[in-house]
């Protein structure tokens, strides 16, 4: 069974179509990326899933249940966590603190106004498994916001890991990252998906990051989807070519 | 009993009209600017008093005609001063220099000219009574009527049809793209809330001649500017100028039937906005939410 | 780390130490202990209102309301229902906590700009009722004919009506229980949502947090504790009057808190006793006070944003 079902989705604002019809299955287990030029719809796509933006037609299921009209904080309970393109972490608080609300949150305290000191340990534990697992348990103590630009994207998505989701949504998780920055974030979002047969669907500019890393490939272009198939299939695609690949190559040229 | 409510609708419609020009201040600036003048009281005083003080020399047309204008060039030095250096920063920063600030215009309004209340001096055939039925209505209430409705027609024309009002507008709905299309956004904002202080001088003037001056007269037209606003939706020109109108026909009618509710209309008026569409009657969603 | 606790513990018992032995030094500085019992009122106010402000990063410029019906609802308590104390402060506390609850309820999905005016316009009320219910309130002239009643455990009575000091005692422990549950708050996984909100609220929804509940419930909390100040603050002065309620004192709080430092937990009592030591002073010095209060909301806002305390934190991480 597929854990995220996208019916044919669109998105108007005002008189503007930002996403026309789209269709998307995952299933449990696969990274699909979604790749499209600029202005494709990708982001709005995005969000429809996880809930920041309402559809204007068109449902969203996620473990086989209808979450179209499932407000974003309740869709996070059920699994689906997210990260942004510009990164939306808590600055005036430190990395361990950042991933002990996530924590919290998810073992379903957020309402308590006390805590056992067992319950503490056990939070400590998992927020040092997520440091350890990301590399960032030497800045455990530094405030977030004081990071470098790769270090604060990878708090970010360790927060988002820290809710144990089963479907991880990455929205161009290498954006503003240098070379080395790009080939760290990449082999832990590879080796996240490997290791724990996470489910994982990301948006991705970098053409190297997508065809490394993706099972499957969407093309989104003005709102539509134009393509969907193996990497191998995709770079194949004449449509996909001329759509965004022939571009890229361009821009690449020049 | 026609005649009391036809009375206290009439009264309701002229108070309204003032908490309008009042209130259309505030919104330009709390528009364009995200700032809550709470000084916008003290400007109203400001008006009032330079009115007064001009009186003697220029008759109370020129001052009308003055008064306002002086008050604009003192809300525009404050802007330049002060207020500007607070933009982009939480909006409490605003809100307190500017609660600061109308603490000062009281007393120091009250250090000048002294706690008594003081009287605008209004050319006679204004204060005569329309006819013996209509006592109530006299020619100054009208004329203010019709001063507020000119200066309300004009701004509204200002920011439709000039360019400086065409990029207000704008910039209202989306200030960062303005920017980028090269507009001087501070020059703007400055102009901005010029205008905005301006409509609080006139306010005071005419107040003035309708109430007589005190120092604490611009405090207690605030809250009522701060219930038209939400009323009508922030954010919205238009949804202000129903508001108040709106919450000066209630206190009207309340009047009539609850005279010692009149002031607390406006708040339940507020509460079941609120409660039934949260935005204000005319706001638009994601605005200013 | 270990070096950073160990100051804090240091400050903390610093700050203990100076609140405890207040009536004995306060009179040696040209104060008075009455003046120590209104610091610490309205410092709790202040603290109380920052809850909400600094931690959780929600604006409210009408907590006056919370504050004066806490201090009406004990007053009106000990004239019409019972001459005890703590039963007045328990009236007074839940007649503002139940009333802001209600208000947060209408209002939470409000945010910013619109949330301030709204929470200003609708503390007005209250005013407006407490001004014009003449027969019930004493309308302008205020709430008189109540005075704060000896406390009785068993046997013992603790003479707080006719001693000052004792005054300042019991206030003292009323606000260590509302401090100490603020501070455990704040510590506890709720709080910690708070801190996230104030950070960032997107972040925080896409954490699974329902933003808007959890600012319903700090908002309601934050009225619980303020309303529990203003009942303190009748049984100082034997007395209510709308003024407790109006939309200046909302405007004093918050300069309490952002003078002494919005984001310091010990912030909003240091601005508290600033704010009411100069207003006492320069009010016996001169009748233009308000324009000195004026000028102090404009001087702090420019030039001290942070407040006092956050000055001083940053100096150290610096």
């Amino acid at each position: 069974m597929n854990l995220l079902e996208v019916r044919g989705v669109s998105k108007q604002f005002g008189s503007l179509v930002a996403v026309r019809n789209v269709s998307l299955s995952v299933p449990a287990g696969q990274l699909r990326a979604i790749i499209g030029p600029n202005g494709a719809g990708k982001t709005t796509f995005f969000n429809m899933i996880s809930g920041a933006v309402q559809p204007s037609s068109g449902s969203v299921q996620f473990d086989g249940r209808d979450v179209t009209q499932v407000p974003p904080w309740r869709r996070v309970t059920l699994g689906m966590a997210r990260t942004f393109q510009i990164t939306e972490i808590f600055p005036e608080l430190s990395v361990a603190e950042n991933l002990r609300i996530a924590v919290e949150t998810a073992s379903g305290m957020r309402l308590r106004p006390w805590i056992s000191r067992r319950a503490t340990t056990a939070v400590t534990r998992h927020v040092e498994e997520m440091l350890a697992q990301t590399g960032l348990m030497s800045k455990a103590g530094r405030l977030v916001g004081e990071l470098a630009h790769g270090d604060q994207r990878v708090a970010e998505i360790a927060m988002a890991l820290a809710l144990r989701p089963r479907l991880l949504l990455l929205d161009e998780p290498t954006a503003g990252m240098g070379e080395q920055e790009t080939f760290e974030i990449t082999q832990l979002i590879r080796r996240l998906h490997r290791e724990r047969e996470l489910t994982i669907v990301l948006i991705e500019h970098d053409m190297r990051v997508v065809f490394h890393l993706a099972d499957r490939i969407a093309v989104l272009d003005q709102g539509a989807l134009i393509g969907e198939g193996t990497p191998e299939e995709i770079a194949a695609d004449a449509a996909v070519q001329s759509a965004y690949l022939g571009q890229v190559a361009e821009a690449g040229a020049a | 009993m026609t005649q009391l409510l036809l009375f206290n609708v009439t009264n309701g419609l002229i108070i309204g009209a003032f908490y309008v020009l009042m209130a259309l201040g505030l919104s330009l600036i709390i528009n364009l600017s995200g700032v809550i003048n709470f000084a916008h009281g003290g400007f109203l005083v400001i008006g009032g008093y330079l009115a007064y003080a001009l009186t003697p020399a220029l008759g109370f047309w020129g001052a009308l005609l003055v008064a306002p204008l002086l008050t604009a060039v003192i809300g525009l030095v404050v802007e330049r001063l002060l207020i500007r250096r607070l933009y982009g920063r939480d909006p409490l920063y605003s809100l307190l220099l500017t609660f600061g600030l109308a603490f000062m215009i009281e007393d120091g309004t009250r250090f000048i000219w002294g706690a008594q209340g003081l009287p605008v001096t209004v050319p006679d055939f204004l204060n005569q009574p329309l006819s013996a039925s209509l006592f109530f209505i006299t020619g100054y209430r009208l004329f203010m009527v019709a001063v507020v409705a000119v200066a309300v027609a004009a701004l509204f024309l200002l920011l439709r049809y000039t360019r400086v009002g065409i990029r207000i507008r704008a910039g209202t709905l989306d200030l960062e793209t303005v920017s980028t299309l090269g507009v001087n956004v501070g020059r703007l904002r400055s102009l901005n809330f010029a205008a905005g202080i301006f409509l609080a001088g006139l306010s005071g003037v005419l107040a003035g001649g309708q109430l007589g001056l005190d120092p604490t007269m611009g405090a207690g037209l605030l809250m009522p500017s701060f219930i038209a606003i939400i009323v009508g939706g922030v954010g919205s020109l238009p949804g202000t100028l129903v508001g108040g109108l709106l919450i000066g026909v209630a206190a009207g009618v309340t009047a009539v039937f609850f005279p010692s509710a009149s002031d607390a209309v406006m708040y339940v008026l507020m509460a079941v906005v609120l409660l039934l569409r949260p935005r204000g009657l005319m706001g638009e969603e994601g605005l200013m939410t | 780390m270990n070096a950073g606790g160990r100051t804090n513990r240091l400050v903390l018992a610093a700050i203990w130490v100076v609140l405890l032995a207040a009536p004995f030094w306060l009179n040696l500085v040209g104060g008075y202990t009455a003046l120590g019992s209104r610091v610490l009122v309205l410092g709790l106010a202040a603290m109380s209102l920052n809850f909400l402000l600094g931690f959780t990063g929600v604006l409210s410029f009408g907590h006056a309301a919370w504050f004066g019906l806490g201090a009406y609802g004990a007053g009106l308590a000990l004239k019409f229902v019972a001459l005890s104390t703590p039963l007045a402060m328990l009236l007074g506390t839940l007649t503002g906590g139940i009333a802001g609850a209600l208000l947060g309820a209408l209002i939470v999905h409000r945010r910013g700009i619109y949330f301030a005016m709204v929470t200003i316009a609708f503390g007005q009320v209250f005013y407006y009722i407490a001004y014009r219910w003449n027969s019930l309130t004493g309308g302008d002239d205020g709430l008189r004919g109540f005075s704060r009643q000896p406390l009785a455990f068993g046997p013992m009575r603790v003479d707080i009506l006719n001693n000052s000091t004792l005054f300042y005692y019991f206030v003292l422990v009323c606000f260590a229980v509302a401090v100490g549950i603020m501070a455990l708050l704040l510590r506890s996984p709720f709080g910690r949502t708070m801190l996230a909100i104030r950070e960032n609220e997107r972040r925080a929804r896409f954490l699974g947090i329902p933003i808007e509940l959890h600012i319903w419930i700090a908002f309601a909390l934050s009225c619980v504790f303020i309303s529990f100040s203003g009942t303190l603050y009748a049984l100082l002065n034997n007395f209510a009057d709308p003024n407790n309620l109006y939309y200046s004192l909302s405007g004093d709080l918050v300069i309490m808190a952002v003078m002494g430092g919005m984001r310091v937990f010990w912030g909003p009592l240091l601005g508290a006793a600033v704010f009411v030591v100069l207003q006492d002073y320069v009010s016996s010095l001169t009748t233009n006070w308000m324009s000195f209060i004026g000028l102090l909301f404009v001087l702090v806002v420019l030039f001290f944003p942070r407040g006092l305390l956050g000055m001083l934190r940053q100096r150290r991480v610096a």
